[in-house]
Formats: C-alpha cells, structure tokens, sequence
C-alpha cells in the first residue's frame, strides 16, 4: 500500500527536528501573529488600570527617582560629569530593555504550554513578539529621556558633545535585543526542562546588574576589579550606550568587538538549541 | 496516485512514565558527572530490562495510513487508544518517536475550541488573535469577518470582553473562526461535543459542506457514532495505539461498537444454591437474545431483543406469574409487562417475552423480574439481572442531536399535501 514515498510531498514530519527550524518563509507567513500578539500584550497589560499606559514611565521614573536619593544623595556615588537624573534613567531604561526581554522569553515554555500542546506554530513567534513589545516600551522612555536630555540641554549649564553620536543609540538598542533573546531562548529550554532553572533565572538576573554599570560609571570602578565587570558583555553596550547620548563612558573597540562576538556566537548556538530542543519539550511541560 | 494528501507511514509514539530525566538539574548534572566523566554506573537509573519496559507506554504502535484528497475520516477508539496522540503529532505538536508523516498542502487543527482566546480581550479581537493562531491571515479574517459573526449568532456581543460571556457563547464564537479555516487538511478532536444540539447540527452541515464543495480532507476525531457514520466515508480504528480496523465507515463503525457491547446478556448457573433466589424460586438462566441478521453487528434501535429465563420452583399448587420491568440507565421505569399466570407444579418454568425493534429510543437500560403468586404476592425481585445498550440508528434523517423521548416508536406517520397553491 505505501509505495509511494519517492513522491513530492509539501512537507514531512520525522523523529527528529532540523537544526535550521522551519525556517524564514514560514516565520514570514505567520508576520499577523506576531502583531496580533503585540496587540495582545499592549490591551492587557494595561486594561483596568486607571493610568494605563502611563506606567510605562512612571517605572522607570519612580526608579530613577529612588537611585537619585538612593545612590546619589545617601551613599554617594559619583556619576562623573553628567547630571544623575539622565545618568541614572539612561541606565534603568536599557536594562529594563534587557531585563524584560530576558525574563520573558526565559519562561516562553511554561507561560504558553497551554497554547503550544494544542495548535502549531513557529514557536519563535511568541518571543518575537515579546521582544517587539518591549522595543516598543523602550523607544517611549527613550523619547522621554531625549525631553530630560533636552530640558538639560536648554536650561542647565550642562554640554554634552555632539548630538550625532546619538546615531549609535539603535546600534546599542540591536545587540542588547540580540542578547537577551539568545540568552532567554537558551534559558527557556532549560527552565521548560529544570524547573529550578526558573530561580536560577530570577536571582541571577538581579546579581548580573551589579556587574553591569547601570548605577556606577564605568571609569570609577579600580583598574584592580574592571576586568570582572567587563566580562560581561554587556558592559561595553551600557558604556556606549551612555557615551553616545550624554558623552559619557568608557568606550573602546577591543570590548566591544569581544561583546558583539559574544552576542552572535551566543544567538547561533541558542537558535539551534531551540529549533533542536523546542519540539521535544511539549512533551515534557 | 497524486491526490494522496496524507500519508502516515509505521508512526510509533513513546512515552515514558512517570518523570523525565530525573527532574531536577542538580540530579541530571550529578548524573552527568558520574556516567560521562567517572564513567561509573547511572546512579539514578539502574533498571534491568523488563523494568524499563514497564515504564514505557508505547502511544502509538506501527500506525499507518493514507488519506486521499478531499476524503473524511473519522478516527474512533476507546479513551487512550492513541487518538488524540495521533492527531497532535500530525498537527506538529509533538514528534513521533518512529515514523513519518508527509503531506501536500496548508494543514489546520483544531484540538481544542478557544485555543488562545483572551477572557479580557473582546470577542472582536478573539475572532482575529484566534484566526491568527490558527494560521489565517490578517486579510483573510477581513473577507469573512462578517461571515464568522453571523455564524457564531453572537453578533449583538463581538464588543464584550469575552470574559461575560456565557460559555455557550464563547463555543459559538470560538467554533465560528474556525469552521473558516481554509486550510488544505483539516483535523478536529472532539470539537462538536460542546455546543447545544442546534448549534452542532450547524457545525456538522458546516463541515459537510466544506469537504464536499472545496474538496477539503478532513480528519475528525469523534466518540459519536452517529457524528461519524454521518460525516465521514472513511474510518479508522485505533485499539492501544494498533490499528485495529480501517476502511469503509459503516463497516469498521459496526465492529467498534460489537466489540465495545459487552454487557450482561446472559447468565445461567447449574446448582440451585448458587442461584439468585430464596426458598421459593431460584432463577437457573437468564438471557438477552438480539434477534439481528448478522451475529456480530450491534444492537441498536432496529433490533427485537428477546428476553428468555428458567427458574426452579420449589412448590407444587402455585399461581404463578412474572414481571418484566424495563429501566433506563437513569433508574426511571419505561414500562412494567406482566406475564400470563399459569398453574405451576414443582419443577423448572421458563419464560420469553420480545421486545420489539424500532420501538425504545436510543440509550442504556437493564431489566428486573418480578415473580409473583396469585397476581398478587411477591414470591422474588430479581433486580438489575440484566443490561445493555442500543445505539442510535436514524437511516437517512440528517439531523445529530440527542433524540428525546423514553420509547421511539415506528408508527404509521404520513404527510400528504392536499392543495396546490395556483400560481
């Protein structure tokens, strides 16, 4: 009876799943989803709060806030030359773009195994779709820190340099993307598997802020210690990231190139292991 | 050969029970560390072979099968037969442990009504968000929005959050999106068993119509018989994840249903003190005998049913007669037939009473004997002494809800029209 199997077929589903996943078409044909998804997040993150959208700053304001009278009053820690408002709101706002990003896609498998154990689809969607939410509550802060940088620029004594650098803003916004989906794709195999990843992740991901400069610049750390805070990759990205907009920071090209490396490597083998690993984990969740 | 749309080749899904791996990190890093760097034994797994293969369950054993263009199936099978594992691997939900599925053209599933349906979101936005899960796209779900709506009937709610609905509206809706699917393949699991009777109907005539016009191969996973033999032409019959039987719908659907009548239609016993009964009568056998053509097909509307029993007397001089009491599953009475009383000696008496075919309604039931002296005095109730089932049988009424009433009699019913309307 099943002799045919030299036959074209459209499509064929074996024991093992392909390395490359289902690749670009078929994420391409799926483009509504993942604004449907977007769409999704936006209405109920915010439905039946009385200040809807207005969250989105007020977070970070109330945060930068506290690091203000916090790090800057009590303890006392120096922000160099720029103002510890735009200092300060410069840092939360892209780690808040990595930290979301990060913890979200990290839990993809246990958050929506309601929906992956009934219907297919490329599972890389639901993270594409976190992560362009999150881009999107990225670019409203930063247009607010653009109206702080402005105020400062306009009535306070403060002279950043040349406003063109800030063209390496989406630069910096691309490779912190980058990380932290390859990153939480990685970690989201692992906590669909180990269910202790899941704190791993959560505390980890506090202690990783201390290495990263998002409350003390980058020049006041000692030379003894500077090499352990560059490490991490994303060092380097917070540095520019503040050197382009405040004209601040410790840039140079060999952590850089070391962090830009870092990022791809990084998406390549979390890619593989997520196309490789992700069907095998519907039956495990 | 090039309308095969489907083709499921020696497809094989195995489970393991209880945990995978051993659950935790620390235990799989340990593990690691022993078997792959000390290259000692598994310090967790140490099982000889008839333990390993008590701990696995094969879903799906050797399943294979083609499907052609535009063809429904139905796939039936008691609860874990493999059914639902069967369709989800076809769906690209999970992989098979063995085996290949191929197939040509766009493939929809629907295994569960409401898949991603946001209770704050409103049914509006539902109908888009769901049609996307399912693969439509944004233009499609435009075309037919309106469609979708009037379907659904809800029309007065798509601006509610779906959260008020009742849940026959939330079916409604959720059903609607996705009876506009218009994928090449479309696969279903038990979808229609929710829904009141109308709307199922509507959802049948739905599916009907877009297999027949649109040439749309359906796979539909079904405990209803009657939804299947109705729908379907082609049948597939799963027994602990084997493919039992395979073929034309009416054929393998009658040997599923023999083979799931296994009730009490007979009992005997050789020993009076064995027997049920008391001083006075003990019952010696006692029979269901389905008076069909074929002896293996099963017993449904259709079928005269006759009741035999023997019981020993133990009195000479004795007036005796017997009730046949017929209940339905839920205990309520659907009728009480006394027999004739005839003078007994002591001895064996036997009795046989027909139920006629076409003439109780689909359903469970089991029947008592009352034996009584003098039509009067209760000499013993033999209750519940036997069961069975009948299934429902309609011939050519294209009509799936359940069929009301505690006897569906063939009576001489006839419409004639007796004017004409002049044009």
């Amino acid at each position: 009876m099943l002799t045919s199997t030299d036959r074209n077929w459209d499509w064929e589903i074996k024991n093992q799943a392909s390395w490359w996943g289902s690749g670009l078409p078929e994420l391409w044909s799926y483009r509504y989803l993942l604004v449907g998804l977007v769409r999704r997040d936006f209405l109920l993150g915010y439905q039946q709060t009385v200040l809807g959208p207005l969250w989105l700053l007020l977070q970070p304001i109330m945060t930068m806030i506290t690091y203000v009278l916090v790090f800057g009053k009590v303890v006392g820690i120096s922000t160099g030359e720029s103002p510890p408002v735009l200092f300060y709101m410069a840092g939360i706002i892209l780690w808040n773009l990595f930290n979301d990003a990060f913890t979200g896609t990290s839990s993809i498998f246990r958050d929506n195994a309601h929906i992956f154990s009934k219907v297919y689809f490329p599972r890389l969607i639901v993270p594409f779709a976190q992560l362009s939410g999150f881009l999107i509550s990225f670019g409203i802060q930063f247009l607010f820190l653009l109206l702080l940088i402005a105020y400062y620029l306009l009535f306070t004594a403060w002279q950043p340099h040349p406003l063109g650098w800030m063209l390496l803003v989406p630069f910096v916004m691309v490779v912190v993307s980058i990380q932290s989906l390859a990153l939480g794709l990685l970690f989201s195999v692992l906590t669909g598997k180990y269910r202790d990843v899941k704190f791993v992740v959560g505390l980890g991901v506090r202690l990783l802020m201390f290495l990263t400069p998002v409350i003390y610049p980058m020049q006041y750390v000692t030379e003894k210690w500077r090499w352990v805070v560059q490490l991490n990759p994303l060092t380097s990205l917070f540095e520019l990231f503040r050197w382009a907009l405040l004209g601040q920071g410790l840039v140079s090209t060999g952590p850089l190139l070391y962090s830009i490396s870092f990022t791809l490597v990084l998406l390549l083998v979390s890619l593989l292991t997520f196309n490789k690993q992700g069907s095998k984990l519907i039956d495990v969740i | 050969m090039s309308d095969v749309a489907l083709q499921v080749e020696k497809l094989s899904k195995m489970y393991r029970l209880g945990t995978i791996g051993t659950g935790s990190l620390r235990q799989d890093l340990q593990r690691w560390w022993t078997t792959a760097i000390r290259k000692k034994e598994d310090p967790f797994f140490q099982l000889d072979p008839t333990d390993v293969r008590r701990q696995t369950l094969w879903a799906l054993r050797d399943v294979s099968f083609e499907v052609k263009k535009g063809e429904i199936w139905g796939i039936i099978g008691s609860n874990g037969a493999g059914k639902s594992t069967l369709l989800k691997i076809i769906s690209r939900i999970v992989r098979p442990t063995e085996g290949t599925v191929r197939g040509r053209g766009r493939i929809s599933s629907l295994l569960e009504v409401g898949t991603g349906f946001q209770a704050e979101l409103t049914g509006r936005e539902n109908v888009f968000l769901s049609g996307y899960i399912l693969g439509m796209s944004k233009a499609e779900i435009r075309a037919k929005y309106d469609e979708i709506a009037a379907f659904s009937g809800i029309e007065k709610f798509l601006d509610t959050p779906v959260k008020r609905y009742s849940s026959g509206m939330y079916v409604r809706l959720a059903f609607a999106v996705a009876a506009h699917l218009e994928p090449d393949i479309l696969i279903l699991d038990e979808v229609l068993a929710v829904g009141d009777a109308e709307f199922q109907k509507k959802c049948l005539g739905k599916m009907r119509e877009v297999s027949q016009s649109a040439g749309r191969t359906i796979l539909f996973v079904s405990h209803s018989m009657q939804a299947v033999t109705n729908l379907c032409e082609k049948c597939l019959w799963l027994q602990h994840g084997q493919v039992k039987a395979l073929g034309e719908v009416t054929t393998v659907v009658n040997q599923y249903l023999a083979n799931a009548q296994q009730f009490k239609l007979k009992q005997n016993w050789d020993q009076p003190a064995d027997a049920p009964g008391n001083d006075r009568i003990r019952f010696k056998y006692i029979e269901l005998v389905p008076q069909h053509a074929q002896p293996d097909s099963p017993l449904d509307i259709r079928t005269p049913l006759t009741i035999k029993f023997e019981f020993w007397n133990f009195a000479d001089e004795i007036l005796i007669s017997t009730s046949l009491v017929l209940f339905s599953y839920s205990g309520e009475c659907i009728f009480d037939v006394p027999s004739t009383a005839t003078m007994c000696q002591k001895g064996i008496v036997s009795g046989e009473c027909t139920i006629p075919g076409n003439f109780l309604n689909d359903g469970s039931y089991y029947i008592s004997l009352y034996v009584v002296k003098d039509t009067s005095t209760s000499l013993y109730d033999y209750e519940e002494c036997l069961s069975f089932d009948l299934e429902d049988y309609r011939g050519e009424i294209k009509w799936y809800g359940k069929w009301w009433g505690a006897v569906r009699p063939l009576l001489p019913f006839r419409l004639t029209q007796t004017e004409w309307v002049l044009q």
